[in-house]
């Protein structure tokens, strides 16, 4: 009983008694200056190799990379903001579904990076980031890092035995009916979803079918587009494919994996970073995935979607924030510092400069010899919209995944599904409806 | 302390003495009340406020109570709620009556290696949140773990104890069972031990049977432990957030998303510290209703 009260006691107090406690001081006087960089595995690899040769060209400054950990580097950053900045990290690695709720819940949180420089690195990176960055006082919070654009992963040897060219799949309604001779022929399901939202949500797919066309859950005013036709027509598409019984629910640990071992899953709507996470996965099924651009939602539409991204912002209250930029800046600005971090912490660039490196046009294996990465990099080149994730984007997350779970599972129709969730959003949040 | 502590028989300062008869039990609750003031007060009086406030740090305003009419209105909320009590009714009473159970096998003069007994039935009390969810999140695999597996041997097909709405709530009572039947079982056995053994010599001498002996010492004589038990227990279970938050994150489908749960998403994902302090305070008039109504029902 007493951990249950101590942890309900911390989750009440913790802001306040960390506010009382003392936090670092500034250190003074000569010697280098030490910055600290939270972030997590395996992209805090990446960005420690980085780093080496940063303290090799800068020798004023030390910099220490620490493996935070995701989701606790949430907590941590939460904490030490509600704490007025003391005990933060100098950098902290945000994710763009969390780096609205910063800019706008704790304003000064996190330094305004115009004054350093950032602003001439405002188109050097993938189209649809800047936006994302950028607060509503038009500061500029973070440097965009990590980005991935969604891919549509799917197995050659089933598609072919199922006598589908996957090439002539244009939409999303053609990849249904795709679905359909595969789970007749091949007894594998096109898409997986966890269905109850069992452990997380997973909207992923939902949103790059909204994204795809431009829209998301918020619109650039901040008001709620949840229940806008986009959304609908989202949401209609997925249960469609559901209906049709061509959505394995993958749903409790290891699901998924197990129907991709078993050779039930045809297709992974999945992101950049799932070009080194299926070797690596399942080394055993090389040769046999291979990966395109997704079907458009509508007859020449749009296929871009950047799924999420992720990105180096400078604590507001870090005495340092001079030498912490000059290492975001070198850390994201230069291609090959860029590609570096790349190889050694598998996190696809942001930068748009560095796409040139041979690594991204080179054939690989795993696909078959086909140059996998350059599919991603075809992808940002068409350009995606930016996605306005706003403050609430958490909050909307959670309300958007019920509302998936009760089509999913309770039959519930996609429109009145939405627009209960977007009037619950409206009322929780206090934003108003798009008219 | 540096005081130094007036003796009988040496009363004749000329001053009044600072430490006296009367001051000395209040310097000894200072700590205590310091610790209070700072770590409790302050904390209870400041959520307060927060409650009446939205936003944070620079942005904070006052709202009245408008995060209080947002949380009547909130479905989520009354979810949370519905599913808290929904584990309490069922978690509660199972509990209790099973530790009765191992407490009375614990005290029973029959059992031998009785140290190593107690030991066993208290360590999940000592098991720490992190080791205890993954353990669990092992034992309650769907495909390799360890229930599902002893379920198999008596033909029962795989559950989905993490994956399916109903066994997910099951999943929780399990798991809070198992962590805190231990704690309960040796309060029973202190209970159990304070009774005066003349009383279960007398019944015998009377003729009196183990369950007669049961229902007329036992019970009677453990009532205000009984009390004491049934009201941490409830509290406890009313701000249930470890479990559901290490093996469900409230889900599948919110049937495990719990009142406390539900706050610390309000204010650590959603950022949300006012609606998480508003939320805290209708819980904490929650606990304060059902302690109050055990108690009254205890006095009758």
């Amino acid at each position: 009983m007493i951990n249950r009260r101590g942890a309900l006691a911390l989750a009440l107090t913790g802001t306040l008694a960390l506010a009382a406690c003392g936090g670092k001081t500034p250190e003074k006087g000569s010697g280098p200056v030490k910055i600290t960089v939270w972030s997590w595995k395996p992209a805090s690899d990446g960005l420690a190799a980085v780093a080496k040769d940063f303290e090799q060209t800068h020798p004023g400054i030390k910099v220490d990379v620490q493996a935070v950990g995701n989701p606790a580097i949430w907590d941590k950053i939460t904490i030490g903001m509600a704490a007025g900045g003391k005990g933060l990290a100098d950098v902290l690695h945000i994710g763009v579904d969390y780096l609205p709720g910063y800019m706008d819940k704790f304003p000064g949180g996190l330094a305004d990076l115009r004054k350093l420089g950032a602003d001439k690195y405002k188109d050097a990176f993938a189209k649809g980031l800047w936006p994302t960055v950028t607060g509503k006082d038009g500061g500029v919070y973070a440097m965009p890092w990590e980005v991935n654009p969604v891919g549509f992963f799917y197995r050659a040897d089933l598609f072919e035995k199922a006598g589908i060219d996957p090439e002539k799949i244009q939409t999303w309604d053609d990849a249904i009916e795709a679905g359909k001779t595969l789970k007749e022929k091949t007894g594998a399901f096109l898409i997986g979803l966890n269905k109850p939202a069992a452990g997380s949500a997973d909207m992923d797919f939902f949103q790059s079918l909204l994204q795809q066309q431009g829209a998301f859950y918020f619109n650039q005013q901040g008001e709620v587009t949840l229940s806008s036709p986009p959304a609908v027509q989202a949401m209609t598409l997925i249960k469609k494919m559901n209906d049709a019984g061509i959505v394995a629910d993958t749903s409790g640990e290891n699901t998924a994996k197990q129907l991709i071992s078993g050779g039930k899953l045809a297709v992974l709507p999945w992101a950049a970073w799932a070009v080194s996470y299926i070797p690596e996965m399942r080394p055993e099924q090389k040769g046999l995935w291979r990966v395109m651009q997704p079907p458009t939602v509508t007859a020449g539409g749009k296929r871009t979607a950047i799924v999420n991204s992720t990105h180096l912002s400078i604590s507001g209250t870090s005495p340092h924030q001079a030498e912490a930029f000059a290492f975001v800046e070198y850390a994201l600005t230069k291609p090959e510092v860029v590609t570096k971090a790349f190889k050694e912490g598998g996190v696809f660039p942001a930068l748009t400069e560095a796409y040139s490196d041979p690594a991204f046009a080179a054939p690989q294996p795993y696909f078959g010899d086909q140059p996998a990465l350059k599919t991603f990099v075809d992808a940002l080149a068409e350009g995606a919209d930016a996605t306005y994730y706003s403050g609430d984007y958490a909050r909307a997350l959670k309300i958007a995944s019920d509302a998936q779970t009760s089509v999913l599972l309770k039959g519930a129709d996609p429109a009145a599904a939405l627009t209960e969730a977007a009037t619950l959003l409206t009322q929780q949040t206090n934003r108003k409806l798009a008219g | 302390m540096t005081l130094t502590l007036s003796r009988p028989g040496r009363t004749t300062v000329p001053r009044r003495p600072f430490v006296t008869r009367r001051t000395v039990p209040y310097l000894l609750v200072l700590p205590a009340l310091l610790g209070f003031m700072v770590f409790k007060a302050y904390p209870i009086l400041a959520a307060m406020y927060i409650s009446l406030t939205t936003g944070a740090g620079a942005a904070r305003s006052f709202v009245g109570l408008d995060n209080y009419v947002r949380l009547v209105n909130d479905p989520l909320f009354w979810t949370s709620l519905w599913n808290t009590g929904l584990i309490l009714v069922v978690q509660v009473p199972i509990m209790l009556l099973l530790a009765l159970l191992l407490a009375l096998g614990l005290n029973s003069s029959l059992v031998r290696l009785r140290g190593l007994w107690r030991l066993g039935v208290f360590m999940p009390s000592l098991t720490g949140l992190v080791a205890y969810g993954v353990m669990f999140s092992v034992i309650l695999r769907k495909d390799a773990g360890l229930l599902n597996w002893l379920l198999s041997l008596f033909g029962v097909e795989p559950i989905d104890w993490l994956g399916s709405p109903f066994w997910a709530r099951i999943a929780i009572v399990i798991a809070l069972t198992w962590h805190y039947t231990g704690y309960n079982a040796v309060i029973y056995l202190a209970g159990l031990q304070s009774i005066p053994k003349d009383l279960y010599e007398a019944a015998m001498v009377d003729g009196a049977g183990p369950a007669r002996r049961f229902w007329s010492i036992t019970v009677p004589q453990l009532r205000p432990i009984l009390l004491l038990t049934v009201v941490l227990s409830t509290i406890g279970t009313l701000q249930l957030f470890d479990e559901p938050f290490v093996l469900t994150g409230g889900g599948p489908d919110n049937s495990t998303l719990t009142i406390s749960l539900y706050l610390y998403q309000n204010g650590f994902r959603y950022f949300d510290f006012g609606y998480a302090a508003a939320i805290a305070y209708a819980l904490t008039l929650i606990v304060a209703g059902f302690g109050i109504a055990q108690m009254r029902m205890q006095k009758r």
